[in-house]
């Protein structure tokens, strides 16, 4: 059991995405942002939890995002 | 006996006992990355400060093979000593003892050394390292559990109780820490639970390793037990020794006053907290800009990061500061962050620790999930620890304060006594969005370009009351100021609240939403 999903970076509430900072197979560093994620008044930043490589990306700039949804999966 | 063969006599014995559980099993303890219960206290005390008491105590056990066996110190050692002066009561399992089990004169040892602190009114750390109840004790044991969580309680807002976890800490063994105000737990070595993974396959047939069930890091991300996290057994002891320079004695005493030191200049208060309201910053930096010599000591930082909490020191005094944190979940309010911010709000009144609250959050987090999680009861109290508290409070509002938020996050309705809001706080009942589609439904909906009608509503509502001014008009707060100003006014306030008096109703106690 995984203590936190640092592969699977979902949307903590709905909202929109502002800006997707990575492109797919892009090698990431811990706490580069991903994606802006505007929702509670915010301007929320994804960030990576760990150094890795971002595997998938289900999002673009305008989306409309549920909670829980998968916006990035990473390596 | 002549008296040098009684001395003899006496440090013979004394060596015997200090062997704890003897080579093999001091090895074996050594193997695990673990110090033995002895090497911990010397490594957590000033130099030369410990002395031991009852080294010589001795089990009664009669049954199950028990009578005859030599358990040295019946597996605990405890004694007083000191960290940087101040005094310190402890008592450390000795797990090479018997796996450290809990037996009735183990028990009685602990009980012994709470009693003292409790009685002398000094700090009690606690170092668990035990495989549990003494079987072949039988209720004896419980017995001594029930003993030990009496006066955990009874010391409770008295003295400052932390516990350590070195190593297994199951079954009833786990309440004796969750009773104390500070748990410490290192990566690998720290293993906490009600039920362990034998057991919770026999019943559930689930399986999990100890370290996925109740390791460290389980304690420090996902439930909140523990509150400090260290990757080593020294890394830990630095730990509490930096925590106890924050903290007094007792109830009765202040923290002690350290030399007064100005903020680091890298820490520019002007450029921390963006204009754009929408702009997430780390809010640690506005507590360091802030705190002297900008050193802040958090609590519970991988746990519920929406809300940041921990020691800092203004003018050389000790301070609890409380703040939103907009780099996490926007800064909301939830289950989690409310209760660690009110369990620290009660330890910072306790300990008469002036409490300083930084504010910028959006507000309660809405969803299906935090409703039947229970955000009522849990916000609740955050409302029930501010209010409760009579230490002084501080409040800058450095940005947005909507609705619920802005009246837990300690406002002036709460009984702060200073509230300052920077020239950007937003102080109103709801964010200018949803504001204006209530307020302005009936002008949007009927407008020929419902879009644009919204828009202008929205700038018009922003206009009017996305400012500290409307609360300032009513004396909500007290001052509006610009951020390069706020720690002068903070050092201003302490000092004239020095000398505050809160008088409350008598009460037995109150009843706080648990």
């Amino acid at each position: 059991m995984p203590l936190r999903d640092n592969k699977q970076l979902t949307a903590f509430i709905p909202g929109t995405i502002i800006d997707v900072k990575v492109k797919v197979g892009q090698q990431v560093k811990q706490g580069d942002i991903l994606v802006i994620l505007d929702a509670m008044k915010m301007h929320n930043r994804i960030i990576s939890p760990i150094n890795t490589t971002v595997k998938e990306i289900n999002v673009k700039p305008g989306d409309r995002v549920v909670k829980g949804f998968v916006m990035v999966t990473l390596d | 006996m002549p008296l040098k063969s009684k001395i003899e006599e006496l440090k013979k014995r004394k060596e015997e006992v200090l062997q704890g559980g003897g080579e093999q099993a001091i090895a074996k303890q050594a193997a695990m990355g673990k110090l033995t219960a002895r090497e911990r206290i010397i490594a957590l005390l000033d130099e030369d400060s410990f002395h031991e008491y009852d080294l010589f105590v001795e089990h009664e056990a009669r049954d199950f093979g028990m009578d005859g066996k030599v358990l040295h110190g019946d597996g605990v050692v405890i004694g007083t000593g000191s960290i940087y002066g101040a005094p310190i009561a402890v008592f450390a399992q000795d797990f090479t003892v018997a796996g450290g089990s809990l037996g009735m004169m183990h028990a009685r040892k602990i009980t012994k050394i709470m009693d003292y602190a409790l009685r002398m009114r000094i700090p009690l750390v606690g170092i668990n390292d035990s495989g549990g109840a003494r079987i072949q004790e039988g209720v004896n044991s419980l017995a001594g559990y029930g003993e030990i969580f009496w006066r955990n309680t009874l010391s409770s807002g008295i003295i400052p109780q932390l516990s350590v976890i070195l190593g297994p800490c199951a079954g009833g063994a786990v309440y004796s820490p969750a009773l104390t105000d500070f748990v410490f737990v290192v990566d690998k070595i720290s293993k906490m639970f009600i039920t362990g993974p034998e057991v919770i396959k026999s019943v559930l047939g689930e399986e999990i390793s100890q370290d996925d069930l109740g390791g460290a890091r389980v304690h420090a991300e996902i439930t909140g037990n523990a509150h400090f996290y260290a990757e080593s057994e020294i890394e830990c002891f630095e730990q509490i020794k930096k925590l106890i320079t924050f903290i007094p004695w007792n109830n009765s005493r202040k923290a002690r006053r350290f030399e007064p030191k100005e903020p680091k200049p890298e820490f520019n208060i002007g450029k921390i907290v963006p204009n754009d309201p929408k702009q997430p910053y780390d809010v640690r930096d506005v507590i360091k800009a802030l705190a002297d010599d900008s050193d802040f000591f958090e609590i519970q930082e991988m746990w519920a990061g929406n809300i940041v909490i921990g020691f800092g020191r203004l003018n050389g005094e000790t301070i609890g500061f409380v703040a939103n944190q907009p780099l996490v979940m926007a800064g909301v309010l939830d289950v989690d962050s409310s209760d660690k911010a009110a369990r620290f709000i009660r330890y910072c009144d306790a300990f008469n620790i002036p409490l300083c609250t930084l504010v910028d959050l959006p507000g309660y987090l809405p969803g299906i999930d935090q409703e039947h999680a229970g955000v009522i009861r849990h916000g609740a109290k955050l409302l029930y620890a501010y209010s409760e508290a009579t230490v002084p409070k501080m409040t800058v509002i450095l940005r947005k304060a909507y609705g619920g938020g802005y009246i837990a996050m300690s406002s002036r309705h709460l009984r702060a006594d200073f509230v300052f809001a920077w020239p950007g706080a937003e102080i109103a009942v709801m964010g200018p969005e949803g504001a204006a589609n209530i307020i302005f439904r009936k002008e949007i909906t009927e407008a020929a370009n419902p879009e644009e009608m919204r828009r202008k509503k929205v700038e018009e509502y922003k206009e009017k009351f996305a400012n500290p001014y409307v609360a300032a008009a009513r004396g909500y707060i007290d001052t509006v100021i610009e951020p390069k100003e706020t720690r002068k006014l903070l050092l201003h306030a302490l000092e004239v609240s020095s000398t505050k008096v809160a008088d409350r109703p008598s009460k037995k106690h109150g009843i706080p939403p648990f």
